[in-house]
């Protein structure tokens, strides 16, 4: 137990802390600049914990800040074991991390394991020659052509997952930019110097990893190279050395899969926590323009059970593209169409964008994804700046427009940064709609029913019953398909969701007789709706309002 | 006891489900349970493939079958309580199925349906027969697509047919549909056909349609109201016409009931028929029609025995609906030879007309001028068939046309009738 700022907050005991996390995913850079150098740091970080305390969440996932050339945002890792010199040193790093702690707020941190920045030490010492002792870490070829049943990620930049090095002249492996060279797990060598990296970090006191692009640590001829057993025997490995080393620990998988493919990753709990939910998170958008269940059910109809410690992450946006990947032609063709008409918003496989715009910014649609994702089976995790709806700038280039600085308030650089505006590490969004003067903390922080009131209300209502993070889920099927209903349920406590995925009023009779005698007790007005009794229980609900219920017998 | 609402609270319970929809495709039923599973599984298969992003809806209006038919419709539905889902439908496509009220008769089914329409806010809505069992997906998008895609506000059907099928159509209905509303519209009483949903809300809410419902003949009011309040009309290509076997043909009298009572009937209620505007072309989608000349075999013999001895027996009725000169002529020609017999266009026509105007006035009971007409209709086929019988298609359509410039070229003959100015 730690004091700290005149409370004592202490970080749960519980080894399955993250079924109750919130997760908030913060770039360093982007959210607080304390040195004036027009990039955020870990000090600014640590100063805006109290925002974040204050908001609800309880967990941090921070994006990469480790030493990197920053030609991917920090997933091009150029050093393992340190911070980037722009976020700060190594010792503001341990100050923040204290700071969180004190707060109850865990920290996870990404570990990028496929690959490295062809700048990493390593990757310059493996290409430098041939009989380099480092030349086996990474996965050379004399020939462009093997592996040839794999995807390309990255459509719109790569053409090969195969690069040319005119060096030591062979071909390197990459599953994502060229200048990110895949690492070698075939090697022991490399497996253990990764397990020392985790090491490293969790010896500092992070509280779990995001292990990013898992599914391609290892290839093999004649497969897709994606989700290969060999793979999962080394994730696996890496889990049973977390376990009995750090206790309470976490691992989530970043794998872009089908919910079939991604069982596995759980495989019997002895391989991840959790692991987001990709397919999800476009249904959800799919279903609401569509004011249609079916997308949403489906796919969790599809999704396989998981462990009792497992537990899926989800998520509306975050700082890549809205991927549409785990979507049939016909789906991408109509999310395409309905969220990212302008071509520039396209970006891979997927839309660049954040939640408020692709919501038309309106505040209803806001509100109930948002009821949705808080709702639905797993752990949440809100992008920052999502909160207070900010928006995004399609004219950065890759994704760089949903990564702009975060807007505290109406003052300089929208009080992120003191430098000069032109120095900052990304232009502020300065449009009349999105921009720093018209979204900001600052002035939402003044009103009741701003969106960062009504977030904070929906965390500590979602706080308020462990339902929504471990309880079992059992879809209602009205006959009105524009109503998604479900009942989650844990130990004695039932809570009703329903949810209105139409822009018009709906009236929606549900079948509740397995709960007759039970009062519905509204969760966010605490008001008493009436009792269950055999007859269908109608409710009816204005455009994209959404109820929970707590179930009560009286 | 009250009057039992064609829209029961079971079927209002159902739209209530279904909520605001994009199309909607309606069928009538009564006992179809022999057709209509393949029938709905084939609109399902058209409205996902050519309109996986509407909302869309299957309407059953149903006369109350005693067989599976309903059932059949709602497994037709797709949703999530399926155990397999649909990878290729995008949304859920809801296929309801509820009993109207009043009893089975088609215009209350399409009553039901114009309805549904209206209270759904559908923008098209299509209605398909529930013995169309040749039905493809196609159908659904050629039906539909002039209405979203293209304005229109009615599209009938054209089909390829015999060259000797849908003789009343060809011999009556048609022509004289064109010429007292002056559109060509080839399938004035459509089995299947599309609606926009301005059409629906303006027929839906038309004073005396529900009673027109209670008729025979409300597809061929909803045609004549459309070209009668100036919506847009257009026609498609849907291909060849068959119907299920289980269903007897059409008794004569039964047809003429159907297809010519309403149309006569029309003329009190919709005057703009006096307008004397030459006729438009409607434009066809997908194609022009073509007529099949496979040998068939017809008792001809038996059509010119009918005429005859109908002549003979019906003279004194004939004698109160038709004119002297008409009568006459037809007694001469039931006098003729079979090989000699002709009954010619401009004597069909004015026939035809001169029975207009009786039923009218009522002269004798509605119902029996419609079955006077049998025997004479039965005389026009005859000389159809046998004009017809080694003509190619071409042929065949010149004959129709110069039929139908005869219906139009003796209007003015009828509105003589119809003012006792002969």
């Amino acid at each position: 137990m730690l004091f700290a700022f005149g409370v004592f907050v202490s970080l749960s005991q519980d080894l399955q802390w993250y079924k109750d996390a919130l997760i908030y995913q913060v770039h360093v850079r982007s959210f607080q600049d304390s040195s004036g150098d027009g990039i955020g740091d870990f000090r600014g970080l640590a100063q805006k914990l109290d925002y974040l305390h204050d908001l609800g969440i309880n967990t941090l996932w921070l994006m990469p800040f480790f030493p990197s050339p920053l030609r991917d945002d920090g997933y091009d890792i150029s050093d393992y074991r340190s911070v980037h010199p722009s976020y700060g040193t190594l010792d503001d790093f341990k100050g923040f991390l204290e700071a969180a702690h004190a707060r109850g707020i865990r920290v996870i941190i990404e570990m990028v394991l496929n690959h490295t920045s062809d700048q990493h030490a390593w990757f310059q010492q493996s290409r430098s020659s041939r009989d380099n002792p480092r030349r086996d870490w990474y996965v050379w070829s004399d020939t462009d052509t093997r592996y040839q049943g794999t995807r390309i990620i990255f459509l719109d930049t790569e053409l090969s997952n195969w690069a040319w090095d005119p060096v030591s002249k062979q071909y390197y492996w990459h599953r994502f930019f060229s200048h990110q060279p895949d690492l070698n797990y075939d090697n022991p060598e490399v497996r253990e110097e990764m397990w020392e990296v985790m090491r490293f970090w969790l010896r500092l006191g992070v509280d779990g990893f995001r292990l990013d692009a898992v599914p391609y640590l290892i290839e093999r001829e004649g497969t897709n190279c994606e989700n290969l057993p060999e793979t999962h025997a080394l994730l696996k490995e890496y889990r049973a050395r977390l376990d009995r080393e750090f206790p309470g620990k976490m691992f989530l998988a970043e794998a872009n899969q089908w919910p079939e493919d991604l069982g596995p990753y759980f495989s019997a709990g002895d391989e991840f926590h959790m692991a987001f939910h990709f397919p999800l998170m476009p249904r959800m958008f799919m279903g609401l323009k569509l004011e249609d269940r079916k997308p949403i059910t489906e796919i969790l109809q599809r999704t396989p059970e998981i462990p009792q410690t497992c537990q899926w992450c989800l998520f509306l946006r975050n700082h890549d593209e809205l991927t549409l990947e785990m979507v049939t032609d016909m789906e991408r063709d109509y999310m395409y169409d309905e969220y990212a008409r302008d071509r520039s918003m396209r970006l891979n496989l997927g839309i660049r964008r954040r939640l408020a715009p692709l919501l038309d910014n309106d505040r209803r649609r806001i509100e109930l994804m948002n009821g949705l994702l808080m709702s639905l089976p797993g752990t949440p995790i809100i992008y920052y700046g999502d909160e207070i709806g900010m928006g995004d700038n399609v004219n950065l280039g890759d994704r760089n427009g949903v990564r702009t600085p975060m807007q505290w308030d109406g003052g300089w650089n929208g009080g992120f940064s003191l430098a000069d505006p032109e120095k900052l590490y990304s232009p502020l969004m300065l449009n009349p709609v999105y921009g720093y003067q018209a979204v900001n903390v600052a002035s939402q922080k003044r009103f009741e029913h701003s969106l960062l009131s009504w977030m904070k209300r929906l965390l500590a209502v979602r706080k308020s019953s462990a339902v929504f993070g471990r309880g079992s889920i059992e879809f209602l099927y009205p006959a009105n398909h524009r109503v998604l209903a479900y009942v989650r349920k844990w130990g004695k406590e039932t809570i009703l969701a329903v949810n209105n995925l139409s822009s018009s009023a709906q009236a929606v009779e549900l079948d509740l007789r397995a709960y007759k005698g039970n009062i519905l007790i509204e969760m966010f007005g605490r008001n008493i709706f009436p009792r269950i009794g055999d007859l269908p229980y109608l409710l009816t609900m204005g455009p994209y309002q959404f109820y929970w219920f707590r179930l009560r017998k009286v | 006891m009250p009057e039992e609402s064609i829209l029961t609270d079971d079927f209002l319970h159902e739209l209530m489900s279904v909520g605001e929809v994009d199309l909607l495709v309606g069928v009538p039923t009564y006992n179809d349970a022999a057709s209509i599973g393949q029938i709905v599984q084939a609109i399902r298969a058209g409205l996902v493939k050519y309109f996986p992003r509407q909302r869309a809806v299957i309407v059953n209006a149903d006369g109350g079958s005693q067989d599976q038919t309903q059932e059949l419709v709602r497994a037709a539905s797709i949703n999530d309580l399926q155990q397999a889902p649909s990878p290729h439908a995008l949304r859920t496509l809801h296929s309801i199925s509820a009993r109207y009220g009043g009893g089975p008769a088609s215009g209350r089914g399409l009553y039901a349906i114009l309805a549904a329409a209206d209270l759904l806010h559908s923008s098209a809505c299509a209605v398909i027969s529930a013995d169309s069992t040749n039905i493809e997906p196609e159908w659904i998008a050629h039906l539909l697509q002039p209405v979203c895609r293209d304005g229109f506000d009615l599209v009938t059907p054209v089909y390829h047919r015999h060259k000797f099928d849908g003789l009343l159509l060809r011999n009556l209905v048609y022509p004289m549909t064109r010429a007292l509303y002056a559109r060509q519209v080839r399938e004035p009483y459509p089995s299947e056909f599309a609606f926009s949903g301005r059409l629906a809300t303006q027929i839906f809410g038309q004073e005396g349609w529900a009673e027109e419902a209670e008729q025979d003949g409300a597809k061929l009011y909803l045609t004549i109201s459309a070209i009668t309040s100036g919506f847009k009309l257009a026609q498609a290509l849907l291909g060849n016409k068959t119907r299920a076997q289980s269903n007897p043909p059409a008794d004569v009298v039964d047809a003429l009931r159907e297809g010519v009572g309403p149309l006569f009937l029309s003329l009190d209620h919709y005057p703009a028929w006096r307008s004397n505007a030459p006729s438009e072309p409607v434009p066809i989608f997908g194609g022009r029609p073509e007529l099949t000349l496979d040998p068939l075999r017809i008792n001809r013999k038996r059509l010119y025995d009918l005429f005859r001895s109908g002549v003979e027996e019906l003279a004194p009725l004939l004698n109160s609906i038709v004119s002297r000169s008409t009568l006459r002529e037809l007694q001469q020609l039931a006098s003729r030879e079979e090989q000699d017999f002709c009954y010619c266009d401009e004597l069909w026509v004015r026939t035809i007309y001169e029975f207009a105007a009786s039923y009218h006035r009522a002269v004798i009971n509605r119902d029996h001028i419609i079955q006077a007409l049998a025997p004479l209709y039965r005389g026009r086929a005859y000389t159809f068939l046998l004009e017809n019988r080694d003509s190619q298609g071409e042929e065949v359509e010149r004959n129709v046309e110069a039929l139908c410039l005869t219906f139009e070229k003796f209007k003015p003959y009828l509105e003589d009738l119809w003012d006792g100015r002969r």
